[in-house]
């Protein structure tokens, strides 16, 4: 299914799925949601990078952390509402990121993945020093949100459903980004410098540029994230929004969900997460074991993720409506 | 024209001075009297330098229509603008049959033909073919010729670097011949073979 009629079925998932807290309110079922959301969200931000341009970062987390310590830091310190600080640290994320992009882009491969995750480390001992600016190690926690009225209605800040809500409409917003993304120029052009970069930039595309551009769209999202992160969890500090396993993380999500496809990252984000907290559940701290076995399986012998096979086996099903190699759904 | 010489003689480096993947340490690179030297290949491209590589870069897991299409949004806008160009181009090349082909189906025939294909949809005043002929049979080496051929009759400039001297000579108004990264002879096929230095660069001190 492309064009117009999977943005229409899309549409009206979305609008299916943020019906749901009016049938459930089971708060496990919709806390699970929020996260499988969230981490559809990061997925498609770095699916953006990873998956479209092919270049393999290892350091999104410190573009997840600076949108939750400006989210963070413009409410504590500056009365900025949330919901705009949101916005303003996926900007900020996003401004970050060029001048890293500038600079780590001149490296290729495995060089290109190393720098990432130098810059990463590196956000963090500045979040862990600069105490000034981030409280350091104590981090920073949100006891009240302000109060926010949507059509009329008060927003109850200790019940799931607006933060779920919150976070369907940031992964519309991600995967938007990414349906809108793969039928772009832009798209193609990300596609070509994955496939072979050298001939890509022989044919006059401008990679170094194409590919900032894809990271600063990237950061924005993750920043984002990063943001809704702080809102509903409520407390940060360096460890919880900078380490490295919250980048390895994205990238499993894409990797197994999907690269380069669009409903790839919220497939790997349903799998990840439910796989984790039922073996958690079940093996308590051992659940890392069989999470980690479960990425391995899908790579080993889904290499091209899960929903990636899904659509291949659609794809030759149905009747051929697109180009070979295009991004697919 | 055609750029020859022994393995290791640098025609490739000279391709790739000229089309910005490697920078000049000294010299000057000039096209149409603009100095080029030291720009990124994409800016070259667009100025008008297209190239092949010496082991083809197809967009592999793109299909053939599509690799042609992307070179050719360097002179169209639109999408359905550049999808009739790279159409078009096919057809001249002899792909016009495998347009939805994936390019790492293709036999290296047509993967040099698809690269060619995809070098000229950025619409070049220069092209430079490297090893064009490089792994092909005799009668696929003929079919290669006349495409070049048809290429210079189309209005634009090519460069040549082959090791297959009968393409060379046939194709080339003028050769040019290097031997450890300088010039040793230039001037007619004809004469050029005949030049001493070049003998001794292929053959040998003791061969002229």
């Amino acid at each position: 299914m492309k064009g117009r009629g999977a943005l229409a079925a899309g549409g009206v998932a979305l609008l299916a799925a943020a019906g749901l807290p009016l049938v459930v309110h089971n708060s496990f079922v919709l806390h699970l949601c929020i996260l499988v959301f969230l981490w559809a969200t990061l997925g498609e931000a770095w699916n953006v990078l990873g998956g479209f341009a092919g270049q393999v970062s290892f350091g999104h987390a410190a573009l997840f952390g600076l949108g939750a310590y400006a989210t963070a830091i413009l409410y504590l310190r500056a009365e900025v509402a949330p919901w705009w600080g949101i916005p303003l640290g996926g900007l900020a994320a996003a401004a970050v990121s060029v001048p890293t992009g500038l600079v780590a882009f001149r490296l290729r491969g495995p060089y290109f993945s190393l720098a990432t995750l130098a810059v990463a480390e590196l956000m963090k001992l500045v979040a862990l020093n600069w105490e000034w600016a981030t409280n350091g190690p104590t981090g920073f926690l949100i006891t009240s949100l302000p109060p926010l009225h949507l059509l009329g209605l008060p927003m109850d800040w200790e019940a799931k459903a607006p933060f779920y809500l919150a976070a369907l409409a940031m992964m519309g917003l991600a995967m938007g980004t990414v349906a809108a993304l793969s039928s772009s120029r832009l798209g193609a052009y990300l596609v070509a410098i994955r496939e072979n970069e050298d001939a890509a930039e022989a044919v006059g595309i401008d990679t170094v540029r194409a590919k900032v551009v894809t990271l600063a769209l990237s950061g924005f999202l993750t920043g984002i994230a990063g943001g809704f992160y702080v809102l509903y969890f409520r407390y940060i500090d360096p460890d919880a929004v900078l380490n490295l396993g919250i980048s390895m993380e994205m990238v499993f999500i894409a990797v197994v969900g999907g690269l380069g496809t669009v409903l790839g990252p919220l497939v790997g984000a349903l799998c990840l997460t439910f796989a984790g907290e039922t073996v958690r559940e079940r093996f308590g701290a051992g659940h890392l074991i069989f999470y980690g076995l479960f990425m391995m399986l899908v790579i080993r012998f889904l290499p091209e993720g899960i929903w990636g096979r899904a659509s291949k086996l659609i794809d030759r099903l149905s009747p051929k409506e697109a180009r070979p190699g295009a991004p697919r759904g | 024209m055609g750029l020859i010489g022994p393995n290791g003689a640098g025609k490739t480096t000279v391709f790739n001075l000229v089309t910005g993947f490697v920078r000049p340490s000294s010299g000057e690179v000039r096209l149409a009297g603009e100095s080029i030297a030291g720009k990124k290949p994409h800016a070259i491209a667009r100025k008008g330098v297209a190239r092949t590589f010496q082991i083809v870069k197809p967009f592999a897991r793109l299909s053939v229509k599509e690799n042609v299409t992307l070179a050719a949004f360097l002179r169209h806008r639109s999408r359905p603008e550049a999808e009739d160009a790279a159409g078009a181009l096919l057809e001249r090349l002899g792909l016009g049959g495998r347009g939805e082909k994936l390019a790492m189906e293709l036999n290296l025939m047509d993967q040099k033909r698809l690269e060619m294909a995809r070098a000229l949809a950025t619409g070049p005043r220069v092209l430079l073919l490297d090893e064009p002929m490089g792994g092909l049979n005799p009668s696929e080496v003929g079919a290669a010729s006349e495409l070049v051929e048809a290429i210079r009759r189309g209005g634009v400039t090519v460069v040549l670097v082959e090791h297959v001297m009968k393409a060379i000579m046939r194709i080339s108004d003028r050769v040019l011949v290097m031997h450890h990264g300088e010039r040793i002879a230039e001037g007619a096929p004809a004469d050029v073979v005949k030049d001493p230095a070049v003998v001794e660069a292929y053959f040998g001190h003791g061969a002229a």
